[in-house]
């Protein structure tokens, strides 16, 4: 009788568990490091805020998993003059309550986020935007204070939002509340919590994958892991190098990593203290061992590159070659300028991996100078690497990412005089940035920024250390590959049965 | 007692003053704020433009009264990042940090109070052995390796328990204890010593010879008098759960107001911050100014002296 009951109870079981595994996965639940701060999406972007938003909204264009430009909201653009594009607008999208989106929504959304009342953190990226306007039936042009080629680079990221109701609700509202055009709607938002979205039905681009996405908010990475091995999560962000090599062993979890845009850096004072001379410079950048950085402290998850930029932007070149990691030459160098056992001042900030900061400090002081370390609170921090040569140390670690993919979002702020952040002055090398930035010629700004990044290597007034790689935790069972500009679309992803 | 009162309040003012001064000068001389609040690529213009806007660029003793100004009609500013009231952020926030706090305190009363009984009524026996190692344990371990500890042991091993979050009744489990623990001991320290201090004195001795059993006497007189001490340590256990929180917050992804300070500093948010330094302070200021009147309350000897 009870053999007969535990394979009855058996069979039963069995039916449960195919029958749970027949069905599709219908919500799929993310940990994210953190809340989004807005939902509007011409507000904040940093990576937690638009890896949701993203998913509410459509973009003008957007990029393809090879990294290409490509349609989205504009179906197709053209260039009537070197300040004039005239977009397409496609007439079969809806937003999420059943309004037609259309030219005049387009024109909005762009001139709500130049216009300088909304305060938009993202207003630098679209501020060579004059004005835009309605020119025809599905038909926006768009006009740029002067000929600006990385304008279709940030169009990727303008979010189309609905005129009419934004000024029925108002900018508050509409942060609480956003209504886009995009695969998923808001279906609940509780800040610092989590933030549930649902698929909306009549998306015009593709079915989305699952009814129910939840983003949640797990501030500690330890904790995001956890999460996801006892499948309370399906994707997780921000996995640390330490972590990912750590699950490689692991068979229900996978890691999921892309190389990304971000480019690990150090800048290199040339206008202030023993840094000032060119030989002490090259010194540094002699002493670096970027395969050794990247094995210690990245566990693999990160590519040497030879300039301040990654491959994935525009204006990236392999033909200027990197300084190889040399400690004899450094050594030499470090000589021939007399400036054995100068001290240098390594700037940084808790905002910046303290490992890599002492690796690299070791480094140069293996090759005969003195670097020392001055940490202190970010706002110290950026006022002094962003005000006087004099006093803005000798060096410091960052890691940039413009989010355009162009090298004029990177070494033009970086390195052109008269920038917050360059102490260093070369009028040549400022011809070539400025030049580049105002010329739709592909074939020359790509010449200039190859001049540019040769200048960059003489002078070295930073050098790059490494590409930085984004790097996820999934479930064996998601397909999603993640993509250079670390976006973040469920409507990439698909749940394997 | 009236005098005392006033006194003690008059005190406490005066305290809170001092922390509103002193938030605002940390935040006026370790930096500009405005460069925390710009993207990195900003120029030099939009920063001039911001700084004019968020009032920096007045003389120092303006901003001085122009805050306080605020503070008295409870204007705490906006959330830069958020855009929304700063005082709504926090605000809606610390339901959970009291959920947390509540859990924690059961935790640490319950287990602790028990604990310190045992302990000091059964002493020199295993119980007193066994009990003393969980006392040191919760009191040595630090919060981010027990949390992470629970996690892998009740959640990812187990599976007994969700390993984050702060939907249900069973994901307030761990983080009570987490954060408990510390408390717990001090708890357990405390009522062990208080009653072995009574446990020497004469009314017990004259309660035994007249036949008393030792348990009779424990309950009906050594507890009552060995709580003094044990209630002003509450009073201010109180505000160091309410306050102590972060790390636990972080581990366990609990929304509380400790989580949104280190989401806020690093989002640059100086604003919540700022609330979030206030509101600490003030439960700080408020449960000893509680603390003391307890104790003068059950304990006339404090409020008539001088």
């Amino acid at each position: 009788m009870s053999v007969r009951l535990t394979s009855i109870a058996a069979v039963l079981l069995t039916l449960a568990s195919s029958a749970a595994f027949a069905q599709s996965k219908d919500a799929l639940t993310i940990d994210l490091s953190g809340d989004a701060a807005t939902l509007d999406p011409h507000l904040q972007w940093d990576t937690n805020s638009y890896s949701i938003y993203r998913n509410i909204f459509d973009n003008l264009l957007t990029r393809n998993p090879a990294g290409e430009i490509v349609p989205q909201i504009a179906k197709s653009w053209k260039y009537a003059d070197d300040k004039t594009i005239e977009f397409e607008i496609r007439d079969d999208v809806t937003f999420q309550d059943g309004s037609k989106l259309t030219a005049e929504d387009v024109a909005f959304s762009i001139n709500r986020i130049i216009d300088p009342k909304l305060k938009s953190p993202q207003l630098t990226q679209f501020d060579q935007i004059s004005k835009a306007e309605v020119s025809g039936p599905n038909k926006v042009t768009m006009t740029t204070k002067s000929a600006y080629p990385a304008l279709l680079a940030q169009l990727v990221k303008l979010s189309i939002v609905p005129k009419a109701y934004v000024e029925k609700v108002g900018d508050q509202e509409f942060n609480a509340k956003p209504l886009g055009s995009g695969p998923y709607k808001l279906a609940n938002w509780q800040k610092g919590v989590q933030t549930e979205l649902e698929a909306y039905g009549s998306y015009w681009r593709v079915k989305p994958p699952f009814a129910k996405v939840t983003f949640r908010t797990v501030p500690d990475a330890s904790t995001r892991l956890a999460d996801l091995k006892t499948g309370k999560a399906d994707l997780i962000g921000g996995v640390t190098p330490d972590q990912a090599a750590g699950m490689k062993s692991e068979t229900a979890i996978k890691v999921l990593s892309a190389p990304t845009e971000r480019v690990g850096y150090l800048y290199i004072n040339a206008e202030a203290g023993p840094t000032k001379d060119v030989r002490v410079r090259q010194a540094i950048a002699y002493a670096i061992d970027r395969s050794a950085l990247i094995e210690a402290l990245l566990a693999g998850y990160g590519n040497p590159v030879n300039i301040v930029g990654a491959k994935p932007i525009f204006g990236y070149t392999d033909k200027v070659e990197g300084y190889a990691y040399d400690p004899e030459k450094a050594k030499a160098l470090v000589k021939e300028a007399g400036a054995e056992g100068a001290k240098l001042e390594f700037l940084t900030s808790p905002a910046y991996n303290r490992a890599t900061i002492e690796a690299i400090q070791q480094m140069i002081n293996e090759v005969g100078l003195n670097v020392e370390i001055a940490s202190s609170d970010q706002a110290t921090f950026l006022k002094r690497r962003q005000g006087e040569p004099a006093n803005a140390g000798s060096m410091a670690f960052g890691a940039w990412s413009c989010a355009c993919q162009d090298a004029d979002g990177i070494i033009f702020p970086l390195f052109r005089s008269g920038s917050i952040w360059a102490k260093y002055k070369n009028p040549q090398y400022d011809a070539l940035v400025d030049g580049a930035r105002v010329t739709l010629d592909k074939n020359e700004r790509l010449a200039k920024y190859e001049q540019a990044y040769q200048i960059l290597k003489d002078d070295v007034p930073g050098i790059g250390l490494y590409q930085a790689f984004a790097i996820y935790g999934a479930n064996t069972k998601l397909n999603w590959t993640p993509t250079a500009n670390e976006a973040m679309f469920v409507t990439d992803m698909s749940w394997q049965q | 007692m009236l005098r005392y009162a006033v006194q003690r309040l008059i005190q406490a003012v005066i305290a809170i003053f001092g922390v509103l001064t002193i938030v605002f000068v940390v935040m006026h001389f370790s930096g500009d704020p405005t460069l925390l609040l710009v993207p990195p690529d900003a120029s030099a213009q939009m920063i001039a433009e911001l700084r004019h806007q968020l009032g920096f660029d007045q003389p120092l003793w303006v901003q001085y009264l122009n805050y306080l100004g605020g503070l008295i009609r409870f204007d705490f500013g906006q959330s830069v990042v958020q855009r929304i009231p700063a005082i709504d952020i926090v605000m809606s926030r610390v339901p959970y940090t009291m959920m947390l706090a509540g859990g924690a305190i059961v935790v640490a009363v319950g287990i602790g109070i028990p604990a310190g009984i045992m302990m000091a009524t059964r002493r020199g026996g295993w119980l007193e052995r066994v009990l003393t190692a969980i006392v040191v344990t919760g009191q040595s371990v630090p919060t981010f390796l027990s949390g992470i500890l629970l996690i892998f042991v009740f959640a990812v091993t187990l599976r007994w328990l969700p390993t984050s979050g702060s939907g249900d009744f069973a994901s307030l489990i761990m983080p009570s204890v987490a954060l408990g623990a510390l408390s717990m001991s001090t708890f357990a320290r405390m009522t062990r010593i208080s009653i072995i201090d009574e446990l020497g004195k004469d009314y017990v001795r004259a309660g035994r010879a007249r036949g008393l059993s030792m348990g009779s006497v424990v309950t009906r007189h050594v507890l009552r008098n060995a709580a003094i001490p044990v209630i002003t340590i509450a009073a201010l256990e109180i505000g160091n759960l309410l306050a102590g929180a972060v790390i636990v917050e972080t581990v366990f992804a609990w929304p509380g107001i400790g989580q949104l300070a280190i989401q806020s500093i690093q989002s640059r948010d100086f604003l919540v911050v700022q609330v979030i330094v206030l509101l600490i302070s003030f439960v700080y200021v408020l449960t000893s100014v509680a603390a003391d009147f307890v104790y003068a309350l059950v304990d006339p000897r404090i409020r008539l002296a001088r």
